[in-house]
């Protein structure tokens, strides 16, 4: 990670504005050591210049000792000790200094880099994802790697669709696609672990699923077929292979891809997106039964499942059951307020049900989250 | 000498000439930290607050409040230092222990850590019931760092239930599972798939969900079938299943794999009790205490297959052993006390029952604290 990063980093220093290091601070113990300050803010920047690391970071914590709220001296100190791979300090600098400065994107990415190192994984991902919501500018190796260490920290965390979205979403920037794949065979195959943590047997198995889900976004069928039947003959009994194959069969070959997914359920009991998906094929045939049953033995498995919620309401909504139906696409709506398919099932539900005026507040709603969108 | 005074002179001239800024009181101070961190501005209430202390470094509160926003920020060192006034300028700080143990935590000062949780879990667990499951899952970690698993697994079962699953759970319940004295952020990376796999596993049993555990345990048992503590942990999860018979069989591959696994001996061997092998549950027993002489349990084993047994005196005299190295186990009092029965020794034996008693009540109390039930924990071996 330092390889990719370190670059990223020293444009990010260069560009940072330096602040006037006499007024950085206006306690009366800095206003006395001003004169010393100065003489070890210009003597830190120098040892920086010339690449004298151990010289700097040690100027910058004798500086900060005089000036503790010196914002400039906080991030190159806490970039320095990055680069140096003591993170442990590093987090508690860049701390100091996001405790001053909240709105700092890139402060946000390195600090979430930072504790990506030390291994608080979950803390690294609130602290990535804040970094993306602020925006990381225009440093792109900065950016391709917090979102390749977002994306990895969301397979980790389960959160294997979220992650999915991220990848393909650098795959559509135009990213190069290598150091993607094992992050993609990974959240394809919900397996949470990061590409360090796959067991040495498996590492191809997700490799090849990887190369798989690459090929059917980049429409490449053929290579994702070969791939894909490769996959199954070699690893026919591993959790998450059949899934994966039935998720791309149900759009080419839905009567093949209903087996996979019966198939996956037999390999893990407990599968609740192979039951959604079936859920949502046989509704799409305008099979009820199945649908519904499918759906509802996901949230017998997982309660609080969104998702399940909304498939359910859907199979309900179709076979006619107009007040089930709505009672779980609302149940849906409120885990999952930006969720346009279910706003737009709403809408549907509530006319058919003579609510207009729900469905209009509804429909207020889709164009809302649709005018965010746009301006996203 | 001379030249000095004047020099002196002008100096303090000079000093008393400067104008300086008006001098804020300690109440404005404290006045305007609360309203500045009423109103969110944080920084701005961190700075007043130090400087409230400043002025006058017995006002607990602001010690207090200060401590708890540069926690807020993840500010460990600063926070640990506010909470180190705190505690000690206040009778009983309640959660300012659990704070103060979690900055140092994270600090990675896990012997202090350890010791302040401590203080705050025999205090009764004082706090909201976020900072209490915070507070709680930490110490659970710190437990199963010093291998203290079954104590671990109690307590993270409670927040399971209380809580749901999420991964950092998953990652704790599955250290202790598989006996890894280990923090989450220190185990090899090679283990994280039998960690996960252990950890799902045991939150569904313990949310009493025992095909899902059923599906992750068998996963387990598929790859990691051969590695130490995985037959160990795959029987203890069917001994809370009420299924002695295949728990023992699991148990016994354990120590093909691992024969001098102490824990998988004694749970053998106190099946062996439950079903009156008594002959076997003495020879495992005998063993376990032979490879760990200073394990408490391995003499409580013992001590009690020698009293089923009939051999109360030998059986007196390893409980006792027991009682030394574990005086607050409320299983050896009650079975001391049984001994002494045995031989006859009432006064003994009321003792025994009389300290069962009281720390059972003890204990009551703490798990009534923490939110939890007095039931045995569903994944702790049975004593």
């Amino acid at each position: 990670m330092i390889a990719i990063l370190a670059p990223a980093l020293l444009v990010l220093a260069v560009s940072i504005p330096p602040q006037d290091a006499s007024t950085s601070s206006r306690s009366a113990a800095a206003v006395q050591g001003a004169g010393s300050f100065d003489q070890l803010a210009q003597a830190a920047k120098r040892a920086r210049d010339e690449n004298r690391d151990d010289a700097a970071i040690d100027i910058y914590q004798q500086a900060l000792k005089l000036k503790p709220e010196w914002d400039e001296g906080l991030w190159y100190l806490g970039t320095l000790l990055y680069e140096k791979e003591n993170y442990f300090e590093a987090c508690a600098v860049l701390r100091r200094f996001l405790a001053r400065n909240p709105g700092d994107g890139h402060g946000w990415a390195l600090l979430g880099l930072t504790e990506f190192e030390t291994r608080e994984y979950t803390r690294a991902l609130d602290h990535l994802q804040q970094s993306i919501v602020l925006g990381l500018g225009d440093n792109r190796k900065m950016t391709a790697t917090v979102y390749y260490v977002t994306a990895i920290l969301l397979t980790r965390s389960e959160k294997f669709d979220e992650s999915m979205a991220l990848l393909f979403s650098r795959v559509a920037s135009g990213e190069n696609t290598s150091p993607l794949v094992e992050p993609l065979g990974l959240a394809a195959l919900r397996l949470p672990f990061l590409p360090a943590e796959i067991p040495a047997d498996r590492r191809e198995m997700v490799h090849m699923a990887g190369a798989g889900a690459l090929a059917v976004e980049a429409q490449r069928y053929a290579e994702a077929d070969k791939l894909f039947s490769e996959l199954e003959s070699k690893y026919p009994g591993q959790p998450g292979v059949h899934f994966l194959i039935g998720a791309y069969l149900l759009g080419a070959r839905p009567d093949d891809g209903i087996k996979e997914m019966k198939r996956e359920i037999e390999i893990s009991p407990s599968h609740v997106p192979a039951r959604l998906r079936l859920a949502e094929e046989y509704i799409k045939r305008q099979d009820m039964d199945d649908g519904i049953s499918f759906a509802q033995e996901a949230l017998q498995l997982a309660p609080r499942d969104a998702t399940a919620h909304m498939v359910l309401g859907e199979g309900l909504i179709a076979k006619g059951d107009s007040a089930g139906g709505i009672r779980e696409l609302e149940t849906a709506r409120d885990s999952l307020p930006e969720e346009v398919r279910v706003r737009w099932d709403l809408v549907r539900a509530y006319t058919a049900a003579g609510r207009t005026e729900d469905a209009s507040r509804e429909k207020g709603e889709i164009e809302r989250l649709s005018r965010q969108d746009a301006a996203h | 000498m001379l030249p000095v005074f004047p020099l002196l002179a002008m100096l303090s001239l000079a000093a008393s000439a400067a104008p300086s800024p008006p001098q804020k009181s300690f109440d404005e101070i404290a006045r305007q930290a609360d309203s500045a961190r009423n109103a969110d501005r944080m920084t701005e209430a961190i700075g007043l607050y130090r400087e409230g202390v400043r002025l006058r470094p017995s006002w607990n509160e602001g010690w207090l409040w200060l401590g708890n926003l540069l926690y807020d920020q993840d500010r460990f060192p600063e926070a640990e230092a506010s909470f180190a006034h705190f505690v000690v300028l206040v009778p009983k700080p309640g959660p300012a222990w659990a704070l103060k143990g979690l900055c140092e935590f994270e600090m990675r000062d896990f012997a202090h850590a350890m010791e302040d949780l401590e203080t705050w879990v025999h205090a009764d667990f004082h706090g909201s019931n976020d900072l209490t499951d915070v507070a709680a899952f930490h110490w659970a970690l710190l437990l199963t760092r010093q291998s203290h698993f079954a104590q671990a697994l109690y307590v993270l079962a409670d927040r399971a239930q209380r809580r749901g699953e999420s991964p950092v759970l998953l990652e704790a319940m599955g250290l202790a599972s598989l006996r890894m004295p280990n923090l989450p952020e220190d185990y090899p990376p090679e283990f994280r798939e039998r960690v996960w796999l252990a950890g799902k596993a045991a939150f569904y049993v313990s949310m009493h969900d025992f095909a899902r555990g059923q599906e992750y345990s068998h996963r387990l048992l598929a790859e990691y079938g051969q590695q130490p503590d995985v037959h160990y942990f795959q029987g203890t999860l069917l001994k809370f299943q009420l299924k002695p018979a295949e728990a023992a069989q699991e148990f016994r591959k354990e120590l093909e794999i691992s024969p001098q696994h102490v824990p998988a001996l004694l749970e053998l061997a106190q099946i062996d009790i439950d079903s009156s092998d008594l002959a076997e549950a003495l020879s495992l027993a005998k063993h376990a205490v032979e490879i760990e002489p200073a394990n408490p349990d391995a003499h409580h084993i013992l001590g009690r297959a020698l009293l089923a047994a009939g051999q109360a005196r030998e059986s007196a005299q390893e409980l006792e052993s027991a009682e030394r190295l574990a005086p607050d186990s409320s299983a050896i009092h009650f079975h001391l006390a049984a001994a002494y029965r045995e031989l006859g020794r009432k006064e003994d034996a009321q003792r025994e029952m009389a300290t069962y008693v009281s720390i059972k009540k003890r204990e009551g109390d703490l798990d009534r604290a923490a939110g939890g039930q007095d039931a045995e924990h569903p994944l702790e071996a049975p004593k």
